[in-house]
């Protein structure tokens, strides 16, 4: 389409839609470095003039916080303690006790383990179910459509299913990894294999039939030929992949109690009957964990609407 | 010794195809075996749980009673329970059900409109050149990547009452005191709130499938219809739209496939309150499972969801289906 003029409309427009799209961060953001006092004051504070990081040290480096505050009974900043701001702080030292027992390490343990063994087998079932797809036609269209029925229902209404057959006598894979990893993978893997499928199809067949006739087996055509060839598309859907498993929440919380924890668990919990909401502390969490996320979107962001669209739109 | 034959000495019997039962490298076998990973995952991770699921659904056990679910499953087939009376109450003495989905139905299609306005509008700005594009797009599509929780709280903190979004609602009316709007405490104030994250989160897909879509309109048409004066609004609904056509139907489908599981976000937001106020299907089977423990009633319910959802995905999937089959 001809490139017309970028008027003032278009100007406000572009504006308005930028302000809508980084406000939201941008508070996130702010409030993450916000001390206990101002994360809930009218007006609001947009951006604090005592930053503090206290609120990425309780969550990362709590025994950091130990040392520098000689015990737990002094978490504010300040000096003097008006009687309201008093009872605020103890409330907040409870907190911060129950966070030193529990600092967000074993969630982000979880979420790294969980999310990388899903997405590796998410991706190896992906890929030799998009082989069949793509080079032999198998299951003609029946078969797609059968493994993109996986992403079609909500995931509650899957979860209830797993919570009773996870629980069930003889199985007891509640609160573990490996069912964890075993759900993630299943609701991943249309996604999986629908865009490597797109990925295979782009490349013509003839590559690994060559391959063939030079003696090499199907097998050996496929792993040796095809997969560095669309190794682009690889990395790309592994990353998209991981997007998904690093995000997902509702299983996470069904199936999971005390053993294992991922890091959306965790941020749904930072909830203390003391202290009400830990917005900061909750708002620091978040920070960290979308760091992984945004510098993996930026990466594949090429590829993001493929992905996000199983391979029908390619660019 | 070697003996001199055509075939330079080679035994002829390893020359002939070996006759074995089974060869892994046979054509015939091939997809089979390829294929077979993903349905042996597909069979107990989706198949076999919805199939327990059934059974137990059909029976009114709960966890809570102390009897195995075995044995809950055993109670179908020996016929010492009155079969299926969960679906019966469901349809007939449960208002919250339906309600539930018709409210996750009605947030769906608002938010999907709006997402698609938006969507349009920003990408046909972005059809222009102007300073900065790809630092803008960058900015724009970052909504996207953050995940369901963190968006949920991010605009938890927004719609509290002394919160940014009072306050500059406030502004605009003229006062410096903040709107007096409780977000999240008022029924439909709190619908509304869910459909502003929603829009909020995947608004960046539709605008980067449609500015996809938009890109790949033929120019010559375009500048037909120009040459022959037609006015910017009539090139857009005749010649523009109707190329956009399958494009516009990959979007709705896909983000229709999504919006309908919404339980991330709400969890965070209001956990469906006030009330039922923001109660989607999801919720609601959430917590008749997990709140209620009524597993096999929730189980019930999930079952008429299941059926709902994939005959209505199956039927909006009909018209792109061939689009996303084919190779490209």
């Amino acid at each position: 389409m001809g490139a017309r003029k970028f008027g003032p409309g278009s100007a406000i427009g572009l504006a308005f839609g930028l302000l809508f799209a980084v406000f939201p961060l941008f508070w996130m953001v702010s409030t993450s470095f916000k001390p206990s006092n101002e994360w809930v004051t009218t007006p609001p504070v947009w951006v604090s003039e005592n930053g503090t990081v206290t609120n990425y040290l309780v969550i990362l480096w709590p025994s950091v916080l130990l040392e520098q505050r000689g015990g737990l009974g002094q978490y504010t900043e300040e000096g003097e303690v008006t009687a309201q701001r008093a009872t605020e702080s103890d409330a907040v030292s409870g907190a911060v006790a129950d966070f030193l027992t529990k600092s967000a390490w074993q969630s982000i343990r979880g979420s790294i383990i969980i999310s990388v063994l899903s997405t590796m087998l998410s991706i190896v079932v992906g890929f030799m179910a998009a082989i069949a797809i793509a080079r032999y036609r198998f299951g003609g269209n029946v078969t797609p459509f059968f493994i993109l029925s996986g992403r079609m229902f909500p995931p509650i209404a899957i979860a209830i299913p797993f919570v009773v057959m996870f629980s069930a006598p003889g199985i007891e894979a509640t609160d573990s990894y490996w069912g964890l990893i075993l759900a993630y993978a299943a609701v991943t893997v249309p996604f999986s294999t629908w865009m490597l499928k797109s990925f295979i199809d782009e490349l013509p067949q003839e590559i690994e039939e060559a391959a063939m006739m030079d003696g090499m087996s199907r097998w050996e055509a496929h792993i040796k030929v095809t997969v560095p060839l669309i190794k682009g598309g690889l990395i790309a859907t592994s990353l998209f992949i991981f997007i998904l498993n690093w995000s997902e929440f509702l299983f996470a919380l069904v199936l999971t109690y005390t053993n294992v924890e991922t890091i959306p668990v965790k941020l749904s919990k930072y909830f203390s009957a003391t202290s009400g909401q830990q917005y900061g502390i909750q708002a620091a969490l978040a920070c960290v964990s979308i760091v992984p996320l945004v510098i993996v979107g930026f990466f594949i962001q090429r590829h993001l609407v493929r992905g996000l669209t199983l391979g029908a739109i390619k660019r | 010794m070697v003996t001199k034959t055509a075939n330079g000495g080679v035994p002829v019997r390893a020359l002939q195809a070996r006759a074995r039962l089974f060869d892994p490298n046979d054509k015939r076998y091939i997809g089979i075996l390829f294929i077979t990973p993903v349905q042996l995952l597909l069979i107990t991770m989706l198949i076999f749980p919805f199939g327990l699921e059934f059974f137990v659904a059909l029976t009114e056990w709960q966890p809570t009673y102390g009897t195995s679910i075995w044995h809950a499953v055993g109670t179908v087939f020996s016929g010492d329970t009155e079969l299926g009376l969960n679906y019966y109450y469901l349809v007939t003495d449960e208002p919250r059900f339906l309600e539930a989905l018709g409210r996750t139905l009605a947030i769906s299609v608002l938010s999907l409109c709006l997402e698609f306005v938006i969507g349009l509008g920003l990408a046909t700005i972005f059809l222009k050149t102007f300073w900065g594009k790809r630092i803008w797009f960058t900015a724009l599509l970052t909504p996207m990547m953050i995940m369901p929780v963190v968006v949920g709280y991010t605009w938890f903190m927004l719609f509290q009452y002394s919160g940014p979004v009072n306050q500059v609602l406030g502004w605009i009316g003229g006062t410096s005191a903040g709107a007096d709007l409780q977000w999240l405490n008022n029924g439909v104030l709190a619908f509304f709130a869910v459909v502003i994250t929603e829009v909020w989160h995947w608004t960046p897909l539709f605008f980067l499938i449609l500015l996809s879509g938009l890109n790949a309109v033929p120019e010559n048409p375009v500048r037909a219809a120009t040459v022959l004066g037609a006015s910017n609004w009539r090139i857009f609904w005749t010649v523009i739209m109707p190329n956009m056509r399958g494009v516009i139907i990959i979007a709705f489908v896909i983000r229709g496939m999504e919006v309908i599981k919404l339980f991330d976000e709400i969890y965070i937001l209001t956990r469906g309150g006030p009330g039922t106020a923001t109660e989607t299907m999801s919720l609601y089977l959430y917590k008749l499972g997990f709140q209620d423990f009524r597993l096999a009633y929730a189980g019930s319910a999930g079952f008429i969801v299941l059926v709902i959802t994939v005959v209505m995905i199956n039927m909006m999937l009909k018209p792109i289906r061939y689009e996303l089959l084919e190779k490209r």
